[in-house]
């Protein structure tokens, strides 16, 4: 394990941090409000969903893949949750574990079938977007469902102590750091990451492309799942819209921390100051009133941007290579 | 007092029977531009057309989605399965003019609701809140709250909805009105939609709300999302007034964190829309001189029936409302029908 | 037995007529209304501009790409358009051909990013897609264009073959058998295909890959925007939202009719009529599915499971083909 200071500058994350705390100082210098306790809280409520978002769609970047269905999961699994909860009378932690499995159970379909058939999983996902937001629409007639349990509304705008800190930001903390030891620690993850790589060389190694296809699915369909229950928190109401928001956003934390798209390579401290940074820029565009317009050409231009700069990284390190193996 | 009486009275012609009789060949369709809270009401006043008016169905039929060519899809639909009469909530104020031309070219009676279309258009009518107006006098009792002076936001809804530049333009010139001492730091639109609004809104309370002194908000969900911001915040320096009868609205201004709300009458606009739609497939016809009102879009325009409710009556709403819906109907045919 | 009949009853195409037939058969027995001349003429419309919409997505697949843009260029042409013959007051000719080009335009711009640069084109268009929207909403102020002249806007209603079909239909089926003898007939149509099935033996025998995609993704912007044509005369006014946000709306449409018409997400083959049987395909589908009040809303549930079987039949008989059960 090296950790020179060499080593850490190499880090991708190291540039983005510089960036969230420049962004963060300048704005500040604008607008001291920006660094009010309330901002701050509202900044990281917002942190919070988001980063388990990234992280859904991440896990799949990482085996090569995409997954369009993230948001339709989330909404699906959203709806559900509120739905048996208000209708059913079902309590929190059923209705909770509930949510949960749907969320498994969601992600297992996109990635039994993306195994099984063969087919590219953006268009399995495109269909299964469909399906999913299909039944959510089903269920709700596009009707939300307003009577959430008190405890469940306290918990999503409640702050830890006397501290800007949400209690919604602790459970996306804690699968941040779940996902940077399964990524970078456990077997399946780095067989992720090599599948992710080269199909035929992790197959070669004996890598089963089933196992580490349908694991990644179903650990995306379950995040998926948190964040939808998560913003059920937030908003205090259950709403069939929930997740149709999420596509860009979702696909934009981890190209930004650097994650490559034909897979292999993730980051989960880059993805998570990802987040973070397209946090900040969504909330510095009101604080500046600037036109809501700006912020779909801002989140577009952010990702062509951070492609571009990944590309010339990975395009610089086959130029050193090549250099090298030419000796 | 008068409205117990128009209510009571109402109440008498109804249960005497076949004052408003109409035909079970009618079959209503009543299509809002997209899901909405807003428009649940006229489920309710569909099915009570029916039973009360004798018509044939009067059915709510939503379009999955805030899109005009599902809407116009679904309404073309609803045609070819039997609907003779169709009621909308424009997808768009210019868009859904054609629609309406084809409908009425098939012999369908058509009229909007809670919207308008812009002239000239087939439509018979358009029968809703003088959203406008509902705007000013909201911004107006903000202003009153407020003392007379400060700051203030405007949050509306979705841009491609016909009624928000109205009031946008009507917040400015109730704000033009009161003499220099207030002034709209910001106005945000296009959030009908709870997580936009969410984030949007908190967003705001974190980085003016140090600076604004009042709230108006003119679209349902931003009303919701805004009073529940207000609650969580706990606080009262702020004055709002909002829209609609959302019950986290209705609650909020009950324990003082919001001022009050301009109600409109969906009920009403659906029950009464199906009736007329009903007469004009009877035969009747809509008099050139009936008192018709002009707003921006149009020239004929019946007032649904607006009207603010406060701390003081938020709890009789739904009266107040009942009250002007069989107000408005006791008087329709008389007023703009020739049959 | 199997060589007894012509092969070309093997074909997805044929498949395709056949399960046309069928539902026309089953929804006009089953359903009143669906033959009625205002239901046909309503199909008539929406089919066109969903063939139009299948077209535009099939040239880029063609290519192993993908443009998730192509409703935002499609509402940012119409705009434009719009914009020229409402505000500056060009006729219609004109002014049509200008909105061809803003397509074509922004179509190659997109062409150009994913060449250069080697990113695949689904987040190139990603992002082009939030920025021509984004710029698009910011220059109209979503505000539409709804004094059109009369001519350009009658268009759109007027009824042909005793009112049952709108000349909508007729620009699509036209376009179609363009494309097709484009394809199938010119040597340009044959390098683009050969580009896509191999890019790297194409490169070999001469053909420059880099520029046959470019002209793909121009020419997914040119159909894109003709169908923003049909829509807006349809409607009678270019509104921004006439694809929904970010031109979304466009996707499950622009993907559904030339996947169940044969055209391999991989590249390199593609089926212009399949991709127009397809359009009709699900636009029957869907209409028939409202007249027999399944509820609107479950209408999105059933159109990704027609996506998802639509692909799994294809591969299945991709897979039967290579085992020689099917002549393919």
């Amino acid at each position: 394990m090296n950790m020179t200071v060499a080593a850490i500058f190499k880090k991708d994350w190291l540039g983005l941090l510089i960036v969230v705390l420049v962004s963060g100082l300048v704005i500040a210098a604008v607008k001291p409000a920006f660094l009010s306790p309330f901002n701050l809280y509202v900044l990281m409520v917002s942190t919070s969903y988001m980063l388990i978002i990234a992280l859904a769609q991440m896990i799949i970047i990482a085996i090569g893949q995409m997954n369009l269905s993230v948001g339709a999961i989330g909404g699906l699994v959203a709806i559900s949750f509120s739905g048996l909860m208000e209708v059913h009378q079902i309590s929190v932690p059923v209705a909770v574990l509930s949510g949960l499995v749907i969320g498994i159970a969601c992600g297992f379909l996109n990635g039994y079938i993306t195994v099984k058939s063969g087919i590219s999983a953006f268009i399995i996902t495109l269909a299964t977007l469909y399906i999913f937001k299909g039944i959510n629409l089903g269920i709700t007639e596009a009707e939300p469902f307003y009577n959430i349990p008190e405890n469940v509304k306290n918990f999503g705008n409640a702050k830890i102590g006397n501290t800007p800190i949400p209690f919604l930001l602790i459970i996306p903390i804690i699968i941040t750091i779940l996902m940077w030891v399964f990524i970078n620690r456990t077997e399946t993850g780095r067989h992720m990451l090599a599948y992710g790589n080269s199909v035929q060389s992790a197959e070669l190694m004996g890598i089963s492309s089933s196992k580490v296809v349908i694991t990644a699915h179903i650990i995306s369909g379950f995040l998926a799942a948190i964040a939808g229950m998560l913003v059920v928190c937030r908003l205090q109401l259950g709403t069939p819209n929930i997740g149709d928001s999420w596509l860009l956003p979702s696909f934009a934390a981890p190209v930004i921390g650097g994650a490559i798209l034909a897979g292999g390579k993730v980051d989960v401290i880059a993805t998570a100051l990802g987040v973070l940074i397209v946090a900040i820029i969504s909330q510095a565009l009101v604080i500046f009133k600037i036109d809501p317009f700006f912020v779909q050409i801002f989140l577009g231009v952010m990702i062509l941007l951070a492609v571009f700069v990944n590309r010339y990284r990975e395009y610089k390190q086959e130029v050193r290579r090549k250099i090298f193996s030419s000796e | 007092m008068k409205s117990l009486f128009s209510i009571v009275a109402s109440a008498a012609v109804l249960l005497s029977g076949n004052a408003f009789a109409g035909s079970s060949d009618t079959k209503v369709a009543l299509v809002p531009g997209g899901p909405h809270p807003y428009f649940a009401a006229w489920e309710r006043a569909g099915q009570d057309a029916v039973k009360d008016f004798g018509l044939g169905k009067a059915d709510y039929k939503v379009p999955a989605e805030w899109d005009l060519s599902q809407q116009n899809e679904l309404i073309e639909s609803l045609v070819g399965k039997g609907y003779n009469a169709v009621l909308v909530f424009p997808g768009d104020a210019v868009g859904t003019n054609k629609i309406l031309g084809e409908l009425d070219d098939a012999g369908i009676p058509t009229a909007a609701l809670a919207g308008c279309v812009e002239q000239p258009t087939k439509a018979k009518m358009c029968f809703g809140t003088d959203t406008g107006h509902s705007a000013y006098l909201g911004t107006k009792q903000l202003i009153d709250a407020m003392g007379g002076k400060g700051k203030i936001a405007h949050f509306t809804g979705f841009l491609v909805d016909p009624n928000t530049t109205l009031r946008i333009k009507a917040v400015e010139k109730a704000v033009s009105e009161a003499g220099g001492g207030v002034e709209i730091i910001q106005v945000i639109a296009d959030i009908d939609a709870y997580e936009p609004a969410d984030e949007k809104i908190n967003a705001f309370m974190a980085a003016q709300g140090g600076e604004v002194d009042g709230i108006v908000t003119t679209a349902w969900v931003p009303a919701v999302v805004a009073a529940q911001a207000l609650t969580n915040m706990g606080d009262k320096r702020i004055k709002m007034v909002g829209i609609d009868h959302d019950e986290v609205v209705l609650t909020a201004i009950k324990a003082g964190f919001v001022h009050g709300t301009m109600l409109q009458n969906p009920y009403g606009q659906g029950y009464i829309g199906s009736y007329a739609m009903d007469k004009i497939r009877g035969g009747c016809t809509f008099k050139v001189d009936a008192p018709w009102k002009s707003t921006a879009q149009t020239d004929q325009f019946i007032d649904s029936g607006t009207v603010f409710v406060d701390i003081t009556d938020v709890d009789t709403y739904v009266d107040a409302m009942r009250g002007i819906s069989l107000e408005i109907l006791e008087t329709f045919e008389g007023d703009f029908l020739d049959c | 037995m199997n060589k007894k009949l012509p092969n070309f009853i093997f074909t997805n195409q044929f498949g395709l007529l056949f399960l046309v037939l069928i539902f026309i058969v089953i929804f006009s027995t089953v359903t009143d209304g669906f033959t009625s001349r205002f239901n046909i003429f309503a199909l008539s419309r929406v089919i066109a501009i969903d063939i139009m919409i299948g077209l535009a997505m099939m040239v880029v697949i063609l290519t192993g790409g993908l443009n998730l843009a192509l409703g935002a260029i499609g509402v940012c042409a119409a705009m434009f358009g719009g914009w020229c013959m409402e505000v500056l007051g060009i006729p219609i000719v004109p002014a049509l051909l200008l909105t061809l080009g803003m397509g074509s335009l922004l179509g190659l711009v997109n062409g150009i990013i994913t060449v250069k640069t080697g990113v695949h084109s689904f987040i190139v268009t990603l992002a082009t897609m939030s920025i021509y929207f984004g710029f698009m909403t910011m220059l109209t102020e979503a505000e539409a264009f709804r004094r059109l002249p009369d001519l350009f806007t009658d268009f759109g209603s007027a009824k042909l073959f005793n009112k049952y079909v709108s000349p909508l239909l007729l620009v699509s089926v036209a376009t179609c058998f363009i494309l097709f003898y484009l394809f199938r007939f010119t040597d340009i149509g044959r390098k683009l295909i050969a580009a896509g099935a191999n890019p790297e033996a194409a490169e070999v025998s001469g053909i420059s890959v880099s520029r046959m995609f470019i002209y793909c993704h121009a020419l997914s912007g040119f159909l894109g925007a003709l169908a923003a044509i049909l829509l807006t005369t349809r409607i009678g006014a270019a509104i921004p939202s006439m694809a929904g946000q970010l031109g979304m709306d466009w996707l499950l449409p622009a993907f559904l009719a030339p996947v169940i018409g044969g055209t391999l997400l991989s590249g390199g083959k593609l089926s212009v009529f399949g991709t127009m049987l397809g359009a009709v395909l699900v636009t029957l589908l869907t209409n028939g599915l409202y007249l027999l009040d399944v509820g609107e809303f479950w209408i999105r549930f059933f159109l990704g499971i027609i996506l998802l079987l639509a692909v799994l039949l294809d591969r299945a008989r991709e897979y039967l083909t290579l085992k020689n059960v099917i002549v393919s």
